[in-house]
């Protein structure tokens, strides 16, 4: 009986100490995060470097193909663990939150960077120091500056603010005595453009065809009057083809294609000023959204669905060929049913102005790494004119300017991609980025529910304005933003 | 035998096997404290665990209900009820609520009305029966987050079946956007819960219809019972135990529901479908506020704790026939 006794005893006191050892290891998981297993080598190097990334958003597959040369050039590893958008948004900020140590760079979307200022290590004094810019050259003056100071020129106690000069070259001394700080560097940027198919717009018979109705020659719409004009001749929805696509469903992408009209308008793009002043609540915005709506109802150039649609949809219905043209973030790719389709891109149509919506994806050195200096010389690294170049071949966004000079002349890009890199570019470098608020998915969200209300022609857009003027305010002012009264 | 009377099941503890001695009453009840003593010993790692992953968390809820929490940097504070003022003062909050509570209370009456009627026709024991009933299971075996999917590509009004079938048999005039209108839209998401966990009511009711004596209905229809009395009489008064945690169950998976708003109309048209869940999504998990989450959470679950005693005491006030 004793020994029955004792084994018990035994059995109990192994199974508290496994209780707590899971309770640990349970606690530990989710709020502290696991310690890498990279640690300092007798060469004074790290066994290895993890970066934490975009599946597909980002295109990892780019960054991946230059992982064996940075093996080659730093002597160590680099992992790279990726993560689709919306699981990557909540591990990224996950980790910085339990200050995990366990990724060195951490990929950052433009519109979570103002929440993560304070845990992103500023790379003012690591871009001075010539030590470490000796494996890379970071040479920042090279990228472009709206996708440089838009991704990751912040201060760091005032996120809201832009970088008041967008368009000078990025020079860190100039950043820093304004009082801002970089905080990544740009890797993929991503821009509203406009995809159309070449096939139709080449074909004798559609050009002769335009030519009779119109008097003058077939040519990709440059202006919203012309993309009106060619819409309609393409709409024949007896044959299921439609002039071109809206993104009107609720979501990101309706405030995109909103901000994006907003700006051909001649309104602020950005939708809110910096000092949080309603932008969008302007002639400029109702005007933008009497289009989006004209668009559905009277010029009836959209497919069936435009009004719930979001960026899948409208990228599948013109990789389906229900569509001649087609503005979005995807690169089009046509379906097989689509026999003969080629594709190209251009700009998308300006009215006043022009402003398509753009964002950046940026590396940034993880606050609590402790392979900073490592981390830093990495991204210089990847994100560096040779990387960059090769990583275009695997079709990334790139972000410097000499890479779309060379990829816009480079022959096998050209004939892989077409005037894809020469139209990213010349998007890209009049493109208007998001406002810079801690909650701006939110706001988004705000916005594109009343940018829906007025395209699906529920409230006229002026109603809309309003409606959404009061319900971003009250999600600011939960965030403990101060909104002017007016 | 003796020396395990702490943990001997009851009854056994008199049966004495010939030589064996009484013992003392003292030292038996030593050993019965010492049994319990170890049943809690045993029980305490569950416990541990169970209060570390449910009890630490909702304690935490409850902290950071209170709190303007800034998990990365800037100053964390107390705002007492600030949170919980602002919410319930928020029309978009009580909007949300109410899309919710309809939600709940249309798509799981349909359910039960349907899965009833389901479960009764394949209660007899036939080998078609058993056939049907397997391949009940199978839309209660898809994820959530695919059939919905699937769901807005058959309601695609370009490609989708629904439409084509629909225009071909005359019932629709031409292209319509399910997801444009909020009616149509709000019968788009109440068709895809009920196909999707109908199954789930009717096996349910199913398996408690099977336990069913069957000598009351032998008696019933000696009696010269007409199918409908059998069925309002003796079926649905003894099936009512079941039908209240089909009810139960239903009404609180109904409420946590997420995947099917989010990817067929992510709340639109306009705001019509947006369910508290979506909001929580964005507050939490987009934007990062905790604390203003935290307070959602905290009185949606107030709102479900009330309700679920209240509807097992409407739906199963005749669960219990002898206490009736």
């Amino acid at each position: 009986m004793n020994d029955h006794m004792i084994s018990r005893r035994r059995f109990l006191s192994y199974a508290g100490a496994a209780g707590a050892v899971a309770g640990t290891a349970a606690i530990s998981g989710c709020t502290l995060g696991v310690p890498g297993d990279t640690h300092i080598t007798e060469s004074g190097r790290p066994s290895g470097l993890r970066a934490l990334y975009a599946t597909v958003e980002a295109n990892a597959a780019a960054v991946q193909s230059v992982l064996p040369a940075f093996r080659e050039a730093f002597g160590f590893d680099l992992t790279l663990d990726t993560q689709p958008y919306n699981a990557l948004q909540q591990k990224v900020f996950s980790e910085l939150a339990t200050r995990s140590p366990y990724y060195d760079i951490i990929i950052v979307d433009t519109p979570w960077a103002p929440t993560l200022t304070r845990v992103l290590e500023p790379m003012s004094k690591y871009l001075r120091d010539p030590k470490l810019n000796q494996l890379a050259d970071p040479a920042i003056n090279d990228f472009v500056p709206k996708a440089f100071y838009d991704a990751g020129v912040f201060k760091i106690d005032d996120p809201t603010a832009h970088y008041p000069e967008p368009e000078a070259a990025p020079n860190i001394d100039q950043i820093t005595a304004k009082g801002f700080e970089v905080l990544g560097l740009p890797i993929q940027t991503n821009v509203l453009m406009m995809g159309y198919r070449k096939d139709i717009f080449d074909n004798p018979n559609e050009q002769a065809a335009f030519r009779q109705q119109h008097g003058r020659p077939l040519a990709v719409p440059d202006t919203l009057d012309d993309l009106v004009t060619v819409g309609r001749f393409f709409t024949r929805p007896e044959q299921r083809l439609y002039g071109t696509t809206l993104m009107g469903g609720v979501g990101d992408w309706s405030t995109c294609d909103f901000k994006s009209y907003l700006a051909a308008f001649g309104g602020d793009g950005h939708l809110l000023s910096d000092d949080l002043h309603m932008a969008f609540d302007s002639p400029a915005g109702v005007q933008a959204l009497q289009f989006m709506r004209d668009l559905v109802d009277k010029y009836n150039i959209v497919p069936p669905g435009s009004e719930s649609a979001s960026w899948d949809d409208t990228a599948s219905m013109f990789d389906g060929g229900l569509t001649v043209m087609s503005s979005n973030y995807h690169t089009f790719e046509l379906s097989d049913t689509v026999r003969g389709g080629q594709i190209a891109y251009a700009v998308v149509p300006k009215g006043s102005s022009q402003g398509p919506h753009f964002g950046s994806y940026m590396l940034s050195i993880n606050k609590y790494s402790r392979f900073k200096e490592w981390a830093y010389q990495a991204i210089t690294w990847i994100t560096g004119a040779q990387q960059q170049m090769t990583m275009v071949q695997k079709e990334l966004h790139p972000t410097r300017t000499s890479v779309y000079e060379k990829a816009s002349a480079d022959s096998g890009l050209t004939e892989k991609y077409g005037n894809f890199y020469s139209a990213l570019g010349k998007s890209l470098n009049v493109g208007v980025g998001r406002p810079r608020l801690t909650n701006y998915t939110e706001v988004s969200h705000d916005i594109a529910v009343q940018v829906n209300n007025a395209v699906a022609g529920r409230i006229s857009p002026q109603t809309a304005l309003t409606a959404a003027v009061t319900d971003v305010r009250d999600t600011l002012r939960k965030a403990d933003y101060t909104v002017p009264s007016t | 035998m003796t020396s395990q009377t702490g943990i001997a099941p009851p009854g056994t503890r008199d049966q004495l096997a010939p030589g064996d001695r009484i013992k003392p009453l003292a030292p038996q009840r030593a050993l019965e404290r010492r049994g319990r003593s170890i049943g809690w010993a045993l029980l305490a790692p569950a416990m541990i665990l169970l209060l570390l992953m449910t009890v630490g968390p909702a304690i935490f809820l409850i902290y950071s209900s209170l709190h303007n929490i800034q998990m990365f940097g800037g100053a964390s504070g107390f705002v007492g009820l600030r949170n919980f003022q602002e919410l319930l003062t928020d029309a978009t909050f009580l909007h949300s609520l109410l899309v919710t509570l309809a939600f709940v209370v249309i798509a799981v009456g349909i359910e039960l009305i349907v899965g009833l009627a389901l479960a009764l026709a394949l209660a007899p024991k036939t080998r078609a029966n058993g056939v049907a009933a397997t391949l009940l299971l199978l839309p209660f075996a898809v994820t959530p987050v695919v059939s919905a999917m699937v769901f807005k590509q058959l309601l695609d009004p370009n490609y989708g079946w629904v439409n084509y079938y629909l225009s071909k048999v005359g019932l629709l005039p031409g292209q319509m956007d399910w997801l444009a209108n909020p009616s149509t839209a709000w019968i788009a998401l109440v068709a895809l819960d009920i196909w999707q966990w109908t199954p789930f009511v009717a096996l349910i009711i199913l398996a408690g219809r099977q336990t069913l004596p069957q000598e009351v209905f032998e008696a019933a229809s000696v009696d010269g019972s007409r199918p409908w009395q059998t069925f309002r009489y003796i079926t649905l008064p003894m099936l009512a135990p079941f039908l209240a945690i089909a009810v139960v169950l239903r009404s609180i998976q109904a409420f946590k529901t997420f995947d099917s708003f989010q990817v067929l109309t992510g709340g639109g048209p306009g705001d019509s479908t947006e369910i508290i869940n979506l909001g929580i999504y964005r507050t939490a998990l987009q934007s990062f506020q905790v604390g203003a989450a935290s307070a959602v959470g905290l009185v949606f679950l107030l709102i479900l704790s009330a309700l679920v005693p209240l509807l097992l005491r409407v739906v199963g006030r005749n669960a219990e026939p002898e206490k009736g």
